[in-house]
């Protein structure tokens, strides 16, 4: 055993100073010749960690461990990057479980994934395997989402690093990354991911996966990030990964020969509901609701000279409670003003730093109202102008790459179609008679337009995630679709023929529920984009 | 309190930072903190025969970590995922901890005084009873060298029964049946090496990317060889090959009698080596007049010029290696096709130099073992019950009478399973196996233990669907927890080491049998002064002198520095310990005359074909994440997520006209059974006409399905194909 420690000791010791670039006293002799042979080679990226060895080696274990190699820094202008060779890949999933125990993950989180793709007639079938850990992007959604700024791109390694500490468990960078690569932990209450192994690489030491890997599958590369990002459609793009147009991925994938023949996801059976995000349901269409009814208020004091401020206190009590419950949806609602940290950057910021404001005025207002002061018209807008950025805002950061179904036009005519629907109705309602129903009919058809062609604009779509959420949205949540559907007609046609407020306000109530389902609708259905996984669902541990 | 902690965590106040910080261990380098460890203990993976080294770290009594050992000559480091989660199996769910006696219907917790006279004295009456032979004994190929050699003196001259024979039945016994017929003894010639250095590799019925990925390495860093695999089923090895064979289920040995035929007709083989170290050549000869090439074809779907590109492919190569497992073992017409392995090897001069061997690449982590020393198949040394001479030498190293010595051994482990139906066997030991999962038609299984007036089942986990029918339940240690050695599928034997005690009071299988031979009154007579496994060593290594073999060279001090020995290795060898060893190198075979035999071989068809009601070949198989019957993997989350059910692979054209989709969950039945709701994987891995269903899980256990159709020369069973249909699930979900 001792020996073994002085052996690993030694290692440790000699690649702290291969990693020293400074130095130019460097022992160079020491690097091992493999690493040498290999390091000019065609192309823009050199393959430094190597595994390639010889039978001497293998008969005598001169030291030097396989998959142990001295790895340079990357120099200006260039950073690391995983190669996978998917011609070695076997599916073994090594990778995965090096990763787990390397990271102390618990078992239903993995940082590192292998998928399954497959083509060919029998018995020219093709079977590959694709073993994904971070891509580490040249320009990381995650990073741009983040409102904390818990990401970094570490300047010499290019490596994208995530910090526990700054982060607040929001999630969003989950849908912003195409390939699902950070991950939630709810024992943790925040988000994790591959680091390509930094703290081993600072060490001179290959990352877990690479050393787990029987088969020299995955490999540390060095990439000039001008060159890369010319030719990474070349090299990046595989069968089973969506496009690395999003960020730039930098993970080199060897591809076999005949990649074209039709190599397909065996996943694509594979459907099923994300996670609802009941606190953010609650926030999105009670902000819209608190929204629409702000505006209703302060418009009819615009034109109509009257102000009810019963109905500003109750509408500023539901944006309150909405505000609060959407820190129940981060993994630490404690630290949930740090979301405004990145408002230069991060929609989700934007967002959190517009309800922020929306509530300070539309609180303003009210008491202005109950006080009662002169003025108030103006501050009524104010209100009114905010929150309609804030729900602007909010449906922006909705448009997530990784998120195809709602990353388009119709996150933003839903989110404005609800608030515009919930307002319309509030006004008529508090206008009294039959004022406005034209407005709320209108809105109504509105909302249901953009419903229905959003569902055919999901049916027609060749993509799987696109037309995966039509398949979920047509058979799985049917009955849902047309509860959601139904309580907009009832609620509609009760504000049509009852002219009892009490009625009425039960009418806009079925309206918002209608809302409640769609969006509800809108969370569930969402078919996220990722790597190829295995045939069999995973089930949580 | 507890909602204080909840709240901390829920506010996001504490993120268990302290538990998931990370540190720079001197052995793991740069990890996550809980895995690092204070104590490495050395010792070899339990679970397949490749025999990984590995490294336990072991930190307050617990195994928080395992790494594959970098120095170990096998596995340079590297690990499969089964290995690299192994640390959990210590500590898994379900394990036994405490021997359990059935009272009425319920167990009770007794002493290990107890239960051990309670085993004795029920096998003592049974056998007064009905006779000594009443009892049966089942083993496996997971427990260490020394305690199936204690095990094998136990049963055969303490219990006094020959009815004792291992799982190892249902693995590999068809290789040993095939090496002992064309070589005169067991023990695969080869070495992992040749893997290496062969410069054609030969996988028959082998899917070592699934079940040995290690090897896979070991053969991917040969860049010169020209990889053929044969299986009916494009595996995921099959992905692997230069040259793939597709050859219908169970038609390798048409195949290899095609390929033979071509060697003789072109006059390939090596007339020197046949004429001066083999018998049988113009039987086989002649028997191969008989096989045409084109029938051959036909039989094997495959094209007639591939067959002869194979046959010459492996004729003109340097050093050829042929790599077998489970496609051709599990067949009633197993050992033939071994011995038409063994004979393409022969015929070619391609044995017992580097990179030239027939290969039997093995199951369990010790299956080996329990051949060299078990005194099932043979008596321990590779000795045979038959030979007299064989006889008389044991009897003088034990220092009893010859007469002790049966002169054939007893019932195969089919055989005693049908003989416990028959009420001739009263008795059962079943020792770390669950045939309850493992055993073929298990209907006939479930019928032959329910006869049984006495069942003991010995294993590290309880509940298990074996244990559950036990009358008696014995806690046994598993892999970390004990001391001795395995010996591998190169014949290399290394050292396992415990590197936590077992839970509760579970005892090492060594230190029940040493207890039951007391109770049996023949520990003094049998195990003299022994207390240790290191006591069954150096008995075991005196056996085993001057045997093919040869453990005499030995010791536990110098497996531990070479990282494992490959015997033969006789006391005052003049080779280093670490030298690779092959078999036969000289042309010398275990034989009388020492000349290796030629056996001419018949193929025929499986015993059930597909027909009208059933129109389906089933063939089993594992998945890389499980090992055999789920008992310890299933207990491991991170397995157990990566592959959390068994699926049922069909071809598209089969699943359009059974208007079937992939996830559509399925009944698949046989003429013997029906398993239900398995999720149906619509796939062009397999052919037309084939579904595949792995075996490992209980739940959709594909034994409900298999047939008991055993080879008739080594009795493993025909697990690889029987006729089944494919229904749309009858809606009792299990």
């Amino acid at each position: 055993m001792g020996e073994l420690q002085d052996c690993v000791s030694a290692l440790c010791i000699r690649h702290r100073v291969l990693f020293d670039r400074n130095d130019t006293s460097l022992p160079w002799s020491l690097m091992e010749l493999p690493l040498l042979d290999r390091i000019e080679q065609p192309g823009s990226f050199v393959t430094l960690a190597t595994m390639q060895s010889t039978h001497e080696e293998h008969a005598s274990f001169c030291g030097v461990k396989r998959g142990n190699q001295p790895l340079r820094m990357p120099g200006p202008g260039e950073q690391y990057r995983f190669h996978f060779d998917m011609t070695k890949c076997i599916g073994c999933k090594c990778c995965v479980v090096a990763c787990n125990e390397q990271n102390g993950n618990p078992p239903d989180i993995f940082w590192r994934r292998v998928g399954e793709i497959e083509g060919g007639v029998y018995p020219e079938t093709r079977r590959h395997y694709l073993s994904i850990g971070c891509n580490h992007c040249l320009e990381p959604t995650c990073m741009k989402g983040c409102p904390v700024d818990a990401y970094s791109k570490d300047g010499v390694t290019g490596i994208v690093r995530h910090s526990a500490d700054a982060c607040i468990g929001c999630q969003y960078c989950t849908w912003n990354c195409s390939y699902g690569v950070p991950q939630f932990n709810p024992e943790r209450g925040v988000v994790g991911k591959c680091d390509m192994c930094y703290g081993r690489l600072q060490d001179g030491e290959n990352p877990a996966c690479v050393m787990a890997c029987p088969e020299d599958a995955i490999q540390i590369e060095i990439v000039r990030m001008d060159a890369w990002q010319q030719e990474y459609r070349e090299h990046a793009n595989s069968p089973g990964m969506p496009s690395p147009d999003d960020s730039i991925s930098t993970t080199r994938i060897t591809l076999p020969q005949l990649a074209d023949c039709g190599l397909n996801r065996v996943d694509r059976g594979h459907l099923q509901l994300e996670n609802p995000h009941w606190p953010l349901i609650f926030m999105t269409v009670l902000t819209q609701l608190s929204v629409g009814a702000f505006n209703a208020i302060g418009w009819m004091q615009a034109f109509a000279g009257h102000a009810d401020r019963v109905a500003s206190l109750v509408a500023l009590v539901i944006a309150l409670c909405a505000l609060s419950a959407s820190t129940l949806h981060l993994g630490r609602p404690l630290y949930a003003m740090r979301a405004l940290k990145m408002w230069r950057r991060s929609w989700l910021s934007r967002e959190v730093l517009l309800f922020t404001l929306f509530a300070a005025t539309a609180t303003l207002y009210s008491a202005c109202l109950w006080a009662p002061m002169s003025g108030t018209t103006i501050l009524g807008s104010i209100a009114s102008l905010v929150g309609l950025s804030g729900v602007g805002a909010s449906a922006r950061l909705y448009l997530a790459p990784g998120r195809p179904a709602w990353n388009s036009p119709f996150t933003i005519f839903e989110f404005f179609s609800t608030t515009a629907l919930l307002g319309a109705a509030i006004a008529s309602l508090l206008a009294h008679g039959t004022t406005g129903i034209w407005l709320v009919t209108a809105c109504a058809a509105c909302s249901l337009g953009v419903f229905c062609t959003k569902l055919a604009w999901l049916a027609r779509s060749p993509s799987h995630q696109l037309y995966g959420a039509w398949q979920l949205l047509s058979t799985t949540l049917s009955n849902k679709v047309l509860l959601r559907i139904g309580l907009l007609f009832v609620g509609l046609w009760l504000f049509n023929v009852e002219q009892a407020f009490p009625a009425r306000a039960g009418a806009l109530l079925l309206m918002l529920a209608g809302e409640f389902m769609g969006r509800y609708l809108f969370f569930v259905s969402v078919v996220p984009t990722n790597i190829a996984s295995s045939f069999l669902m995973q089930e949580a541990a | 309190m507890k909602f204080a902690n909840w709240l901390r965590r829920r506010s996001g106040f504490d993120t268990r930072a302290a538990e998931y910080r990370y540190g720079r261990d001197p052995v793991l380098g740069f990890t996550a903190e809980r895995k690092h460890a204070d104590t490495w203990v050395n010792s070899t993976c339990g679970y397949c025969s490749v025999g990984c080294g590995m490294q336990l770290g072991v930190r307050d009594g617990r195994v928080v970590s395992v790494r594959g050992n970098p120095d170990h000559p096998v596995n340079r480091g590297k690990l499969c995922p089964k290995g690299l989660a192994e640390h959990y199996t210590i500590e898994a769910e379900g394990r036994a901890r405490y021997p359990l006696l059935r009272r009425k219907d319920a167990f009770v917790r007794v002493s290990w005084d107890e239960a051990l006279d309670t085993m004795a004295a029920r096998f003592r009456s049974i056998q007064t009873r009905y006779g000594p032979e009443s009892i049966g004994v089942i083993s496996t190929g997971q427990l260490v060298t020394e305690e199936f050699y204690t095990l094998g003196k136990l049963v055969q001259l303490g219990l006094g029964t020959r009815n004792y024979d291992g799982n190892t039945t249902l693995c590999m016994s068809t290789a040993v049946s095939g090496y002992k017929r064309s070589f005169g003894s067991d023990g695969p010639p080869g070495a992992y090496e040749d893997l290496e250095r062969a410069d054609v590799i030969f996988l028959i019925g082998a899917n070592i990317a699934e079940n040995h990925p290690i090897l896979c390495s070991r053969l991917e860093s040969n860049p010169g060889k020209t990889l053929v695999v044969v299986d009916p089923r494009v595996t995921k090895t099959a992905m692997m090959a230069d040259l793939y064979l597709p050859v219908k289920p169970r038609s390798d040995l048409a195949l290899l009698n095609a390929m033979l035929r071509i060697i003789v007709d072109e006059q390939l083989y090596d007339r020197d080596f046949v004429e001066k170290h083999t018998s049988g050549f113009d039987d086989l000869c002649q028997s191969l007049q008989e096989i045409e090439l084109d029938a051959m074809a036909r039989i094997t779907g495959l094209d007639p010029e591939l067959i002869v590109r194979a046959a010459r492919l492996y004729a003109n190569a340097r050093a050829p290696f042929i790599g077998w497992t489970m496609g051709v073992n599990h067949s009633t017409k197993g050992t033939e096709t071994v011995n038409a392995i063994n004979n393409l090897a022969l015929l070619t001069g391609k044995i017992g130099h580097a990179g030239a061997s027939p290969f039997s690449i093995t199951g369990q982590c010790n299956a080996m073992g329990t051949r060299e020393a078990g005194f099932a198949s043979g008596l321990p040394g590779y000795r045979k019950f038959e030979s007299a001479v064989d006889r008389a030498e044991l009897a003088q190293i034990w220092q009893i009478a010859e007469e002790r010595l049966p002169t054939s051994r007893g019932l195969a482990y089919p055989d005693m399973i049908e003989a416990a139906i028959s009420g001739k066997i009263r008795g059962l030991w079943i020792l770390g196996t669950n045939p309850l999962v493992s055993f073929p038609n298990v209907d006939v299984l479930k019928q032959a233990l329910d006869n049984l007036d006495f069942l003991v089942v010995q294993d590290g986990f309880h509940p298990t669907p074996t244990t559950e029918l036990a009358d008696l339940v014995l806690p046994a240690a598993i892999w970390g927890e004990k001391e001795g050695t395995y010996t591998n599928s190169e014949r290399r034997v290394s050292k396992v080491n415990a590197a936590v005690d077992p839970p509760g009071e579970a005892r090492s299988d060594f230190q029940i049998f040493l207890a039951l031979a007391e109770k049996l009154g023949c520990r003094d007579e049998l195990f003299h002064g022994w207390s240790t496994p290191a006591d069954a060593f150096e008995e075991w290594k005196r056996v085993s002198a001057g045997r093919l073999c040869d453990y005499s060279g030995m010791s536990y001090e110098s497996l531990e520095t070479s990282g494992g020995i490959q015997w033969p290795f006789p006391a005052g060898s003049s080779e280093a310990p670490s030298t690779v060893r092959r078999l036969y190198g000289d042309g010398v075979f275990a034989t009388p005359d020492g000349r290796a035999q030629l056996i001419a071989t018949q193929w025929s068809p499986f015993p059930e074909q597909p027909n009208a009601e059933f129109p389906f070949i089933l063939n089993t198989g594992r998945t890389v994440e499980h090992w055999h019957t789920r008992t310890k993997t299933g207990a491991i989350s991170i397995l157990q997520r990566m592959s959390p059910r068994a699926w049922l692979e069909m071809n598209p054209a089969d699943a359009q006209k059974l208007k079937l989709n992939s996830h559509d969950r399925v009944d698949v039945v046989s003429a013997r059974g029906r398993v239900i709701g398995v999720e149906l994987r619509v796939t062009e891995i397999v052919g037309q006409g084939q579904v595949f269903l792995p075996f490992h899980f209980v739940e959709t256990n594909a034994n409900q399905l298999t047939q008991s159709a055993y080879d008739p020369i080594s009795r493993e069973p025909n697990f690889k194909q029987c006729a089944v249909r494919v229904e749309k699930q009858s809606g009792v979900n299990v």
